[in-house]
Protein backbone atom coordinates (compact mmCIF):
# COMPACT_ATOMS: atom_id res chain seq x y z
CA UNK A 1 0.00 0.00 0.00
CA UNK A 2 1.74 3.52 -1.11
CA UNK A 3 0.87 5.34 2.01
CA UNK A 4 1.60 8.85 -0.54
CA UNK A 5 -1.47 7.54 -2.26
CA UNK A 6 -3.44 7.20 0.89
CA UNK A 7 -2.84 9.98 1.98
CA UNK A 8 -3.38 11.97 -1.58
CA UNK A 9 -6.64 9.79 -1.52
CA UNK A 10 -7.87 11.10 2.47
CA UNK A 11 -7.10 15.00 1.79
CA UNK A 12 -8.87 14.62 -1.64
CA UNK A 13 -11.75 12.89 0.20
CA UNK A 14 -12.16 15.55 2.80
CA UNK A 15 -11.54 18.64 0.40
CA UNK A 16 -14.37 16.93 -2.04
CA UNK A 17 -16.68 16.75 1.04
CA UNK A 18 -15.71 20.64 2.10
CA UNK A 19 -16.44 21.49 -1.58
CA UNK A 20 -19.64 20.15 -1.82
CA UNK A 21 -20.99 20.90 1.88
CA UNK A 22 -19.25 24.42 2.48
CA UNK A 23 -19.51 23.63 6.16
CA UNK A 24 -16.32 25.31 7.30
CA UNK A 25 -14.36 27.51 5.10
CA UNK A 26 -17.13 30.33 4.80
CA UNK A 27 -17.65 30.40 8.27
CA UNK A 28 -14.09 30.37 8.88
CA UNK A 29 -13.87 33.34 6.39
CA UNK A 30 -16.60 35.50 8.25
CA UNK A 31 -15.21 34.35 11.59
CA UNK A 32 -11.76 35.91 10.47
CA UNK A 33 -12.78 39.22 9.05
CA UNK A 34 -15.25 39.77 12.29
CA UNK A 35 -12.14 39.24 14.37
CA UNK A 36 -9.96 41.47 12.15
CA UNK A 37 -12.82 44.12 12.58
CA UNK A 38 -13.49 43.58 15.89
CA UNK A 39 -9.58 44.25 16.46
CA UNK A 40 -9.99 47.53 13.99
CA UNK A 41 -12.69 49.36 16.33
CA UNK A 42 -10.58 48.09 19.79
CA UNK A 43 -7.33 49.76 18.82
CA UNK A 44 -6.39 52.95 18.00
CA UNK A 45 -5.06 52.41 15.00
CA UNK A 46 -3.19 54.91 12.90
CA UNK A 47 -0.26 54.49 10.46
CA UNK A 48 2.44 54.55 13.39
CA UNK A 49 1.64 51.84 14.93
CA UNK A 50 -0.71 49.93 12.74
CA UNK A 51 2.92 47.64 11.97
CA UNK A 52 2.93 46.47 15.37
CA UNK A 53 -0.88 45.59 16.33
CA UNK A 54 -1.86 43.92 12.84
CA UNK A 55 0.85 40.86 13.57
CA UNK A 56 -1.15 40.91 16.67
CA UNK A 57 -4.65 40.16 15.74
CA UNK A 58 -3.40 38.55 12.49
CA UNK A 59 -2.21 35.59 14.75
CA UNK A 60 -4.88 35.69 17.08
CA UNK A 61 -7.80 35.32 14.23
CA UNK A 62 -5.53 32.36 12.83
CA UNK A 63 -5.29 30.49 16.07
CA UNK A 64 -8.61 30.68 16.83
CA UNK A 65 -9.67 29.79 13.46
CA UNK A 66 -6.89 27.33 13.23
CA UNK A 67 -8.30 25.57 16.14
CA UNK A 68 -11.85 25.39 14.85
CA UNK A 69 -11.11 24.06 11.60
CA UNK A 70 -8.41 21.37 12.80
CA UNK A 71 -11.13 20.39 15.38
CA UNK A 72 -13.54 19.19 12.59
CA UNK A 73 -11.07 17.51 11.19
CA UNK A 74 -11.58 13.92 13.34
CA UNK A 75 -14.82 15.06 15.03
CA UNK A 76 -16.93 14.62 12.06
CA UNK A 77 -15.04 11.34 11.38
CA UNK A 78 -16.22 10.26 14.92
CA UNK A 79 -19.92 11.76 14.38
CA UNK A 80 -20.56 9.90 11.36
CA UNK A 81 -18.62 6.53 12.82
CA UNK A 82 -16.43 6.79 9.77
CA UNK A 83 -12.83 6.54 10.83
CA UNK A 84 -13.37 2.91 11.93
CA UNK A 85 -13.74 2.16 8.39
CA UNK A 86 -10.58 4.16 7.48
CA UNK A 87 -8.99 2.67 10.30
CA UNK A 88 -9.79 -1.17 9.41
CA UNK A 89 -8.12 -0.93 5.58
CA UNK A 90 -4.11 -1.75 5.32
CA UNK A 91 -3.36 2.04 4.93
CA UNK A 92 -1.04 3.27 7.39
CA UNK A 93 -2.33 5.49 10.27
CA UNK A 94 0.19 7.58 9.39
CA UNK A 95 -0.88 8.48 6.04
CA UNK A 96 -4.41 8.71 6.96
CA UNK A 97 -3.14 10.94 9.54
CA UNK A 98 -1.16 12.75 7.09
CA UNK A 99 -3.76 12.94 4.58
CA UNK A 100 -6.25 14.70 7.24
CA UNK A 101 -3.70 17.23 7.80
CA UNK A 102 -3.30 17.98 4.66
CA UNK A 103 -6.72 19.38 3.85
CA UNK A 104 -6.75 20.81 7.06
CA UNK A 105 -4.46 22.99 6.14
CA UNK A 106 -5.63 23.96 2.66
CA UNK A 107 -9.05 24.90 4.31
CA UNK A 108 -7.17 26.92 7.03
CA UNK A 109 -4.90 28.57 4.01
CA UNK A 110 -8.14 29.44 1.72
CA UNK A 111 -9.41 31.25 4.75
CA UNK A 112 -5.71 33.29 4.83
CA UNK A 113 -6.76 34.07 1.34
CA UNK A 114 -9.07 36.20 2.90
CA UNK A 115 -7.79 37.22 6.09
CA UNK A 116 -4.29 38.77 4.40
CA UNK A 117 -6.28 41.52 1.79
CA UNK A 118 -8.59 42.08 5.12
CA UNK A 119 -6.20 42.62 6.99
CA UNK A 120 -4.26 45.01 4.23
CA UNK A 121 -7.66 46.74 4.20
CA UNK A 122 -8.77 47.35 7.76
CA UNK A 123 -5.25 47.91 9.14
CA UNK A 124 -3.66 49.29 6.15
CA UNK A 125 -0.45 47.44 6.59
CA UNK A 126 1.64 46.00 3.13
CA UNK A 127 0.93 42.13 3.09
CA UNK A 128 3.84 41.20 1.17
CA UNK A 129 5.17 37.74 -0.16
CA UNK A 130 7.22 37.59 3.50
CA UNK A 131 3.95 37.64 5.23
CA UNK A 132 2.58 35.00 3.26
CA UNK A 133 5.47 32.75 3.62
CA UNK A 134 5.77 33.34 7.04
CA UNK A 135 1.57 32.55 7.96
CA UNK A 136 1.96 29.77 5.53
CA UNK A 137 4.90 28.24 7.14
CA UNK A 138 2.99 28.61 10.67
CA UNK A 139 0.03 26.83 8.75
CA UNK A 140 1.77 23.54 8.68
CA UNK A 141 3.05 23.25 11.76
CA UNK A 142 0.27 24.32 13.41
CA UNK A 143 -1.95 21.68 11.49
CA UNK A 144 0.23 18.75 12.08
CA UNK A 145 -0.01 19.29 16.12
CA UNK A 146 -3.77 20.33 15.86
CA UNK A 147 -4.54 17.61 14.00
CA UNK A 148 -3.05 15.44 16.07
CA UNK A 149 -4.73 16.69 19.33
CA UNK A 150 -7.99 16.73 17.24
CA UNK A 151 -7.45 13.11 16.93
CA UNK A 152 -6.83 12.66 20.32
CA UNK A 153 -9.61 14.53 21.61
CA UNK A 154 -12.29 13.12 19.58
CA UNK A 155 -13.54 10.50 21.41
CA UNK A 156 -13.97 12.58 24.54
CA UNK A 157 -16.88 14.38 25.41
CA UNK A 158 -15.15 17.58 26.56
CA UNK A 159 -13.27 18.22 23.08
CA UNK A 160 -13.80 21.35 22.21
CA UNK A 161 -12.69 22.52 26.12
CA UNK A 162 -9.50 20.04 25.97
CA UNK A 163 -8.71 21.12 22.09
CA UNK A 164 -7.92 24.46 22.86
CA UNK A 165 -5.81 23.47 26.18
CA UNK A 166 -3.97 20.82 24.92
CA UNK A 167 -2.65 22.46 21.46
CA UNK A 168 -2.24 26.32 22.31
CA UNK A 169 0.64 25.84 24.73
CA UNK A 170 2.36 24.23 21.80
CA UNK A 171 1.40 26.34 18.85
CA UNK A 172 3.46 29.27 21.46
CA UNK A 173 6.86 29.24 19.45
CA UNK A 174 4.93 28.96 16.02
CA UNK A 175 3.61 32.64 17.41
CA UNK A 176 5.97 33.98 18.46
CA UNK A 177 8.63 32.76 15.38
CA UNK A 178 6.28 33.88 13.05
CA UNK A 179 4.72 37.08 14.65
CA UNK A 180 8.54 38.26 14.34
CA UNK A 181 8.73 37.26 10.95
CA UNK A 182 5.38 39.22 9.81
CA UNK A 183 6.50 42.23 12.20
CA UNK A 184 9.59 41.94 10.04
CA UNK A 185 8.24 41.76 7.01
CA UNK A 186 6.05 44.55 7.70
CA UNK A 187 8.75 47.02 8.41
CA UNK A 188 9.59 46.70 12.51
CA UNK A 189 13.18 46.01 13.37
CA UNK A 190 14.17 42.01 13.89
CA UNK A 191 15.61 39.64 11.62
CA UNK A 192 13.24 37.95 9.03
CA UNK A 193 15.68 35.18 7.96
CA UNK A 194 16.20 33.97 11.44
CA UNK A 195 12.39 33.86 11.96
CA UNK A 196 11.76 32.06 9.14
CA UNK A 197 14.64 29.53 9.52
CA UNK A 198 12.90 28.60 12.87
CA UNK A 199 9.51 28.25 11.58
CA UNK A 200 10.74 25.80 8.98
CA UNK A 201 12.96 24.30 12.02
CA UNK A 202 9.64 23.67 13.97
CA UNK A 203 8.27 22.99 10.81
CA UNK A 204 10.18 19.65 10.45
CA UNK A 205 10.44 19.34 14.27
CA UNK A 206 6.66 19.03 14.75
CA UNK A 207 6.07 17.35 10.99
CA UNK A 208 7.90 14.31 12.35
CA UNK A 209 6.98 14.05 16.21
CA UNK A 210 3.44 14.13 14.82
CA UNK A 211 3.71 11.34 12.33
CA UNK A 212 5.12 9.22 14.62
CA UNK A 213 2.68 9.59 16.80
CA UNK A 214 -0.02 9.44 14.87
CA UNK A 215 0.39 5.97 14.82
CA UNK A 216 -0.53 5.43 18.66
CA UNK A 217 -3.10 7.84 18.63
CA UNK A 218 -5.18 6.45 15.54
CA UNK A 219 -3.93 2.73 15.50
CA UNK A 220 -6.22 1.65 18.70
CA UNK B 1 -8.19 -25.38 8.08
CA UNK B 2 -9.56 -23.05 11.06
CA UNK B 3 -10.15 -19.33 10.01
CA UNK B 4 -10.66 -18.51 13.04
CA UNK B 5 -9.59 -19.30 16.74
CA UNK B 6 -10.16 -17.49 19.57
CA UNK B 7 -8.84 -18.27 22.99
CA UNK B 8 -10.38 -16.29 26.48
CA UNK B 9 -11.56 -13.29 24.79
CA UNK B 10 -11.96 -11.06 27.47
CA UNK B 11 -12.65 -7.41 27.36
CA UNK B 12 -13.05 -4.52 30.02
CA UNK B 13 -14.59 -0.94 29.64
CA UNK B 14 -13.21 0.77 32.44
CA UNK B 15 -14.13 -1.48 35.16
CA UNK B 16 -17.12 -3.40 33.01
CA UNK B 17 -16.72 -6.50 31.76
CA UNK B 18 -18.09 -6.44 28.74
CA UNK B 19 -16.53 -9.91 27.19
CA UNK B 20 -15.45 -12.93 29.72
CA UNK B 21 -13.75 -15.70 28.73
CA UNK B 22 -14.95 -16.17 25.08
CA UNK B 23 -13.57 -19.18 22.87
CA UNK B 24 -14.84 -19.79 19.25
CA UNK B 25 -13.55 -21.43 16.67
CA UNK B 26 -14.69 -21.28 13.14
CA UNK B 27 -13.33 -23.04 10.33
CA UNK B 28 -12.69 -21.81 6.45
CA UNK B 29 -15.82 -20.82 5.04
CA UNK B 30 -18.13 -21.60 8.27
CA UNK B 31 -20.67 -19.16 8.85
CA UNK B 32 -21.68 -18.37 12.40
CA UNK B 33 -24.56 -16.21 14.23
CA UNK B 34 -24.05 -14.67 17.66
CA UNK B 35 -26.73 -13.94 19.49
CA UNK B 36 -28.08 -12.35 22.61
CA UNK B 37 -29.35 -9.71 23.89
CA UNK B 38 -28.44 -5.64 24.34
CA UNK B 39 -25.57 -5.41 26.19
CA UNK B 40 -24.73 -8.77 25.73
CA UNK B 41 -21.02 -8.85 24.20
CA UNK B 42 -21.59 -8.61 20.57
CA UNK B 43 -20.33 -5.84 19.52
CA UNK B 44 -17.47 -5.93 21.54
CA UNK B 45 -17.05 -9.55 20.30
CA UNK B 46 -17.17 -8.46 16.71
CA UNK B 47 -14.89 -5.50 16.73
CA UNK B 48 -12.26 -7.57 17.99
CA UNK B 49 -12.80 -10.47 15.88
CA UNK B 50 -12.59 -7.44 13.10
CA UNK B 51 -9.17 -6.40 14.99
CA UNK B 52 -10.74 -3.16 15.48
CA UNK B 53 -10.62 -3.40 18.75
CA UNK B 54 -7.51 -5.16 21.27
CA UNK B 55 -9.16 -7.45 24.13
CA UNK B 56 -7.87 -6.83 27.61
CA UNK B 57 -6.96 -10.50 27.70
CA UNK B 58 -6.76 -13.75 25.32
CA UNK B 59 -5.66 -14.97 22.29
CA UNK B 60 -7.17 -14.82 18.87
CA UNK B 61 -5.41 -16.21 15.23
CA UNK B 62 -7.09 -15.07 11.88
CA UNK B 63 -6.05 -17.55 9.09
CA UNK B 64 -2.80 -18.56 10.93
CA UNK B 65 -1.80 -15.42 11.94
CA UNK B 66 -1.79 -13.89 15.08
CA UNK B 67 -4.65 -11.21 15.16
CA UNK B 68 -2.99 -8.14 16.76
CA UNK B 69 0.74 -8.59 15.83
CA UNK B 70 -0.35 -8.89 12.01
CA UNK B 71 -3.41 -7.03 12.15
CA UNK B 72 -2.36 -4.72 9.44
CA UNK B 73 -1.84 -7.83 6.93
CA UNK B 74 -4.77 -9.52 8.34
CA UNK B 75 -7.05 -6.08 6.59
CA UNK B 76 -6.71 -7.55 3.45
CA UNK B 77 -8.42 -10.90 4.67
CA UNK B 78 -10.96 -9.30 6.51
CA UNK B 79 -14.61 -7.01 5.80
CA UNK B 80 -16.08 -5.88 8.58
CA UNK B 81 -19.76 -4.12 8.33
CA UNK B 82 -20.52 -2.39 11.70
CA UNK B 83 -23.61 -1.34 13.55
CA UNK B 84 -23.53 2.05 11.60
CA UNK B 85 -22.72 2.67 8.13
CA UNK B 86 -19.78 5.15 8.61
CA UNK B 87 -20.04 6.48 5.14
CA UNK B 88 -19.34 10.03 4.14
CA UNK B 89 -22.64 11.96 3.44
CA UNK B 90 -21.44 14.08 0.80
CA UNK B 91 -19.83 11.71 -1.51
CA UNK B 92 -21.87 9.56 -3.83
CA UNK B 93 -22.36 5.93 -3.69
CA UNK B 94 -19.87 4.90 -5.89
CA UNK B 95 -17.29 8.05 -4.77
CA UNK B 96 -17.48 6.17 -1.70
CA UNK B 97 -16.48 2.92 -3.22
CA UNK B 98 -14.20 4.64 -5.20
CA UNK B 99 -12.32 6.30 -1.82
CA UNK B 100 -11.97 3.19 -0.04
CA UNK B 101 -10.85 1.14 -2.94
CA UNK B 102 -8.05 3.57 -3.02
CA UNK B 103 -7.16 2.95 0.74
CA UNK B 104 -7.76 -0.63 0.51
CA UNK B 105 -5.20 -0.75 -2.87
CA UNK B 106 -7.62 -2.78 -5.20
CA UNK B 107 -8.64 -1.19 -8.78
CA UNK B 108 -10.85 0.97 -8.98
CA UNK B 109 -12.75 -1.08 -11.73
CA UNK B 110 -14.30 -3.48 -8.77
CA UNK B 111 -16.97 -0.47 -7.82
CA UNK B 112 -19.75 -0.77 -10.66
CA UNK B 113 -19.25 -4.66 -9.70
CA UNK B 114 -19.89 -4.19 -6.30
CA UNK B 115 -22.76 -1.40 -6.45
CA UNK B 116 -24.59 -4.24 -8.93
CA UNK B 117 -24.25 -7.33 -6.77
CA UNK B 118 -26.16 -5.10 -3.92
CA UNK B 119 -28.62 -3.92 -6.25
CA UNK B 120 -27.26 0.03 -5.89
CA UNK B 121 -26.41 0.47 -9.86
CA UNK B 122 -29.32 2.86 -10.51
CA UNK B 123 -27.93 5.04 -7.41
CA UNK B 124 -24.42 4.97 -7.76
CA UNK B 125 -24.19 8.22 -8.07
CA UNK B 126 -26.27 9.66 -5.43
CA UNK B 127 -24.81 11.35 -2.60
CA UNK B 128 -24.72 8.93 0.27
CA UNK B 129 -26.50 11.23 2.94
CA UNK B 130 -29.82 11.03 0.21
CA UNK B 131 -29.59 7.40 0.30
CA UNK B 132 -32.89 5.39 2.33
CA UNK B 133 -31.15 3.85 5.59
CA UNK B 134 -31.63 0.56 3.72
CA UNK B 135 -29.84 1.39 0.89
CA UNK B 136 -26.70 2.75 3.33
CA UNK B 137 -26.36 -0.14 4.73
CA UNK B 138 -25.89 -2.56 1.38
CA UNK B 139 -23.62 0.49 0.69
CA UNK B 140 -21.45 -0.50 3.79
CA UNK B 141 -21.53 -4.18 2.44
CA UNK B 142 -20.28 -3.02 -0.88
CA UNK B 143 -17.16 -1.44 0.65
CA UNK B 144 -17.15 -4.51 2.68
CA UNK B 145 -16.44 -6.90 -0.06
CA UNK B 146 -14.73 -4.49 -2.22
CA UNK B 147 -11.13 -6.30 -1.40
CA UNK B 148 -12.87 -9.82 -1.87
CA UNK B 149 -11.85 -10.63 1.94
CA UNK B 150 -12.09 -13.89 3.22
CA UNK B 151 -13.13 -13.35 6.50
CA UNK B 152 -16.55 -11.29 6.48
CA UNK B 153 -17.86 -9.61 9.90
CA UNK B 154 -21.68 -8.28 10.16
CA UNK B 155 -22.45 -6.41 12.62
CA UNK B 156 -26.36 -6.39 12.68
CA UNK B 157 -26.32 -5.90 8.81
CA UNK B 158 -30.11 -6.93 8.47
CA UNK B 159 -31.24 -4.00 10.90
CA UNK B 160 -31.74 -1.50 8.29
CA UNK B 161 -32.69 -3.70 5.28
CA UNK B 162 -35.69 -4.79 3.46
CA UNK B 163 -37.60 -8.69 3.21
CA UNK B 164 -34.44 -9.61 0.50
CA UNK B 165 -31.95 -9.74 2.91
CA UNK B 166 -31.47 -13.20 3.52
CA UNK B 167 -30.63 -13.46 0.07
CA UNK B 168 -28.50 -10.68 -0.55
CA UNK B 169 -26.43 -11.72 2.69
CA UNK B 170 -26.37 -15.04 1.31
CA UNK B 171 -25.05 -14.11 -1.65
CA UNK B 172 -22.14 -11.83 -0.45
CA UNK B 173 -21.34 -14.83 2.64
CA UNK B 174 -21.20 -17.13 -0.54
CA UNK B 175 -17.69 -19.01 0.07
CA UNK B 176 -16.59 -16.71 2.65
CA UNK B 177 -15.87 -17.09 6.65
CA UNK B 178 -18.73 -15.08 8.03
CA UNK B 179 -19.83 -14.12 11.50
CA UNK B 180 -23.08 -12.10 11.75
CA UNK B 181 -24.75 -10.39 15.24
CA UNK B 182 -28.30 -10.03 14.70
CA UNK B 183 -31.62 -10.19 16.81
CA UNK B 184 -33.55 -12.36 13.99
CA UNK B 185 -33.64 -15.73 14.98
CA UNK B 186 -34.94 -16.70 11.80
CA UNK B 187 -32.20 -15.33 10.01
CA UNK B 188 -29.77 -16.56 11.89
CA UNK B 189 -30.99 -19.82 11.93
CA UNK B 190 -31.51 -19.54 7.48
CA UNK B 191 -27.66 -18.42 7.33
CA UNK B 192 -25.87 -19.77 9.26
CA UNK B 193 -25.77 -23.48 10.45
CA UNK B 194 -23.71 -22.64 13.55
CA UNK B 195 -25.16 -20.31 16.61
CA UNK B 196 -22.92 -18.53 19.36
CA UNK B 197 -25.22 -17.26 22.10
CA UNK B 198 -24.13 -14.60 24.49
CA UNK B 199 -25.39 -13.31 27.84
CA UNK B 200 -23.49 -10.79 30.46
CA UNK B 201 -20.13 -10.92 27.90
CA UNK B 202 -19.95 -14.88 28.46
CA UNK B 203 -20.58 -17.29 26.16
CA UNK B 204 -23.07 -19.71 26.64
CA UNK B 205 -22.01 -22.27 24.24
CA UNK B 206 -22.02 -22.72 20.58
CA UNK B 207 -24.67 -25.24 18.19
CA UNK B 208 -25.59 -26.53 15.15
CA UNK B 209 -29.16 -24.94 15.55
CA UNK B 210 -30.18 -22.26 17.86
CA UNK B 211 -33.08 -24.99 19.79
CA UNK B 212 -30.39 -26.84 21.29
CA UNK B 213 -28.59 -24.33 22.66
CA UNK B 214 -32.07 -22.86 24.31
Amino acid sequence: MNPFRAAIAVARKDLVSEWRTREMVPALAQFVVLALLIGNFGFQIDSRNAPSIAPGILWLALVFAGLIAFGRTFAAEREQSSLEAMLMTPASPVAIFAGKALAASVLLILCEVVLLPALWLFFGTPVSAGVVLAVILATIGMASLGCLFAAIVARVRARELLLPLLTLPLWIPFIIAGGQAVQSAMGLPGSYDQAIGLLIDFDILFVVLTSLAARFVLDE
Amino acid sequence: MSMVVANGLTHRFGGELALDGVDLVLDTGEHMAVLGDNGAGKTTLLRILATALRPTSGRLQIAGLDAFRERRRLRHYIGYVAHNPGLYPALSAAENLEFFCDLQDVSRSRVPEALEMLGLGSVAHRRASLLSRGMQQRLAIARAILHEPRLLIFDEPDASLDADAAELLGLVMKDRTAVIATHDHALANRLCPRTLVLRHGRSLGTATHLRVVR
